[in-house]
């Protein structure tokens, strides 16, 4: 499965098939009680990217060379429940970084000095979506870029979001994030940036702004009228993300792994900063319809309208 | 295929010409204290507005208006819209410059969405039509260059009452209520309201320095009839909150409790009591307060900057026991 296929598998590939390679990870059929031992190697590092209105901006990237992310991401991570996890991390930058992810227990929790490279280990843990990042640098980190998805599907590969949980015939991962030039170019020229200045002005689902999350189809969220698809949203900005539907309500399913008891359709879910909301999209009727922040500013590149966190869904 | 919508719609827009139904003056009834158009109605997108502000400022503002030219209501918010759950909902937007109304929350079709780019922009007249689903608080709002002209103030609420049309009831078997307020949160950046211009390098960042309830700052919000709660003793008042700021803001009504009841139209499984209630851009949130024995209270809402640790500004309203 090519990269550009992160996550939007529908039941038949996860469930049909005996064998099921995503993101160059091999996921054992359904019944088969052995978790799978997985690794991946990822590099953090400086690099420029050419954003939508062909500005290139230095940003810093977990950067996996099979590619793995969604969209224009660099890296992410798809393992099921259970598997013996491995993440190597390689540091090209110029200060510590240590690889995190809140909510589950690595098995160190020592730094990575610059030109160094280490280990992490940890058991994948419940079902549900993540967000990895390094968690020395603070906010910089993921205003800088420094962070990626992390999804875990249930032990069997169900289309379940969670064991037991709603189950779904399509799944969508969006990464949300975004940047303030100012502070990328400080970071550039080695400067000091203090975050509570940041004021970002482009922003990303995937990486990508609007009008290329439309030619991109980890961001095009092709659907039938009928299915139930999940979105989950991982907000690895420094911001909160309000996420508005149009032509539709959705279920929220989970924040952060917990279970949302009060069970309410919403047509506009509130993202906090870090947090992960997992979501059922019933789809109720044909047609496409536009995906974005209600931050309406959020929906633009420099304040240049609609060149930013926009993505379309389209139902036939 | 979608610009072979725009093009047929947009035909029938121009044949429409300026005029569409005639719109009576906005009614206030029942237990609501703000003015509304009963659908079918017609709006008027104007860009010649004006906002007074407590400190003695004028900011220029864009609106739909409930007539034509300055005969109509020219303030911010854009007129309340009303219809019953149920019915066949028509709209219809004059214009002389190409704007939308985005139906928010009504899941209306790709058609009458009001997105330039799936479905089009109206120059002349458009009549948006859907039918009203479900009983509850709505919103509207342009959606050409939308960071611009929402800000600018192209936004107002839709309420779909019940299927019976009750005004004391706020759906179907749901929660009944005596009186009916409609805070609409409201920022403005009053840099951005300089000059006529779309967009550009000048709106990448928002940095709202006015903020409001109902289009009012400051003394404006105390003294608004449209915004400060008055009732007796006992009485059930519903308070329709509406996120037409880009900012979250917390919901406080002083001290008191309240009940959240429902959310972006749809009423809670698990309805809570609080005290407080964060609404975040483009959500709604119904809350229905009792009004204790006797007293009078500061209610408010603290805005939050999106990076959400600060506050950037608090309007406040008093709540009075009659």
């Amino acid at each position: 499965m090519r990269r550009r296929d992160f996550l939007k598998a529908g039941g038949a590939g996860l469930v049909g098939s005996t064998v099921f390679s995503i993101s160059g990870l091999t996921m054992l059929s359904p019944g088969n009680a052995n978790a799978a031992t997985v690794s991946f190697n990822l590099t953090a590092e400086g690099t420029y990217k050419t954003l939508v209105d062909g500005v290139s901006v230095y940003v810093w990237q977990f950067i996996d060379t099979n590619s793995t992310g969604p969209g224009a991401l660099t890296s992410g991570l798809v393992v099921k429940e259970g598997d013996a996890v491995s993440v190597t991390v390689n540091n090209n930058l110029d200060r510590n970084i240590r690889f995190s992810i809140p909510g589950v227990s690595m098995s160190s929790t020592r730094t990575i000095s610059p030109g160094s490279s280490r280990t992490y280990s940890f058991t994948a843990p419940a079902a549900g979506s993540y967000l990895y990042t390094d968690n020395v640098n603070g906010e910089l980190s993921r205003a800088m870029g420094l962070a990626g998805p992390m999804v875990v599907m249930t032990t069997n590969g169900s289309n379940n979001l969670y064991s037991g949980g709603p189950v779904f015939d399509r799944q969508y991962t969006l990464f949300m994030s975004e940047l303030d030039d100012r502070l990328n170019a400080a970071v550039q020229a080695g400067g000091s940036y203090n975050m509570a200045n940041y004021e970002p002005n482009y922003y990303f689902a995937n990486g990508l702004s609007y009008p290329d999350t439309k030619s991109n189809s980890d961001t095009l969220i092709a659907m039938s009228v009928g299915e139930d698809v999940a979105i989950r949203f991982i907000n690895g900005g420094a911001i909160t993300y309000p996420m508005h539907f149009h032509g539709y309500h959705v279920n929220v399913a989970s924040r952060n792994r917990i279970i949302e008891k009060n069970v309410i359709e919403k047509d506009t879910v509130q993202v906090e900063r870090g947090e992960c909301v997992d979501v059922i999209l019933p789809v109720a009727q044909a047609g496409t319809y536009p995906l974005h922040t209600h931050y309406v500013p959020g929906v633009s590149a420099n304040g240049v309208y609609a060149k930013g966190g926009l993505v379309l869904m389209s139902a036939a | 295929m979608f610009n072979k919508f725009q093009e047929i719609y947009i035909m029938s827009a121009h044949r429409g010409g300026g005029g569409g139904t005639a719109t009576p003056p906005p009614t206030t009834t029942g237990g609501r204290a703000f003015t509304f158009l009963r659908a079918p109605t017609t709006v008027t997108a104007q860009m010649n507005g004006s906002a007074a502000l407590a400190d003695g400022a004028s900011i220029s503002t864009w609106y739909f208006s409930n007539g034509g030219g300055f005969n109509g209501d020219r303030t911010v918010p854009s007129p309340v819209i009303e219809a019953n759950q149920g019915e066949q909902v028509a709209i219809t937007l004059s214009s002389m410059m190409p704007h939308t109304i985005h139906l928010h929350g009504l899941d209306v079709d790709q058609q009458n969405d009001g997105v330039p780019a799936t479905s089009f922009e109206v120059t002349g007249s458009y009549t948006y039509r859907f039918t009203a689903t479900h009983a509850g608080t709505f919103m509207y709002h342009c959606h050409v260059d939308t960071n611009k002209h929402m800000e600018m103030g192209m936004f107002g609420t839709i309420i779909i009452r019940p299927s019976n049309g009750s005004t004391t009831q706020a759906w179907d078997n749901g929660s009944v209520f005596d009186k009916e307020y409609l805070w609409q949160l409201t920022t403005h950046d009053s840099t951005w309201h300089s000059g006529m211009g779309g967009g550009g390098s000048n709106l990448a960042r928002y940095r709202p320095d006015y903020f409001m309830i109902n289009g009012k700052d400051g003394a404006n919000t105390i003294t608004d009839s449209a915004t400060a709660i008055t009732a007796s003793a006992g009485q059930k008042v519903l308070v329709r909150i509406v996120g037409t700021s880009y900012m979250p803001g917390i919901i406080r009504m002083g001290s008191l409790p309240f009940e959240v009841i429902a959310s972006d139209g749809r009423p809670l499984v698990q309805p809570y009591i609080t005290t407080e209630q964060m609404c975040a851009a483009g959500e709604r949130y119904d809350i229905l307060l009792t009004m204790p024995s006797s007293g009078q209270y500061t209610g408010g809402i603290e805005y939050r900057n999106i990076r959400n640790t600060d506050a950037l500004g608090t309007v406040t309203t008093t709540i009075t026991v009659a």
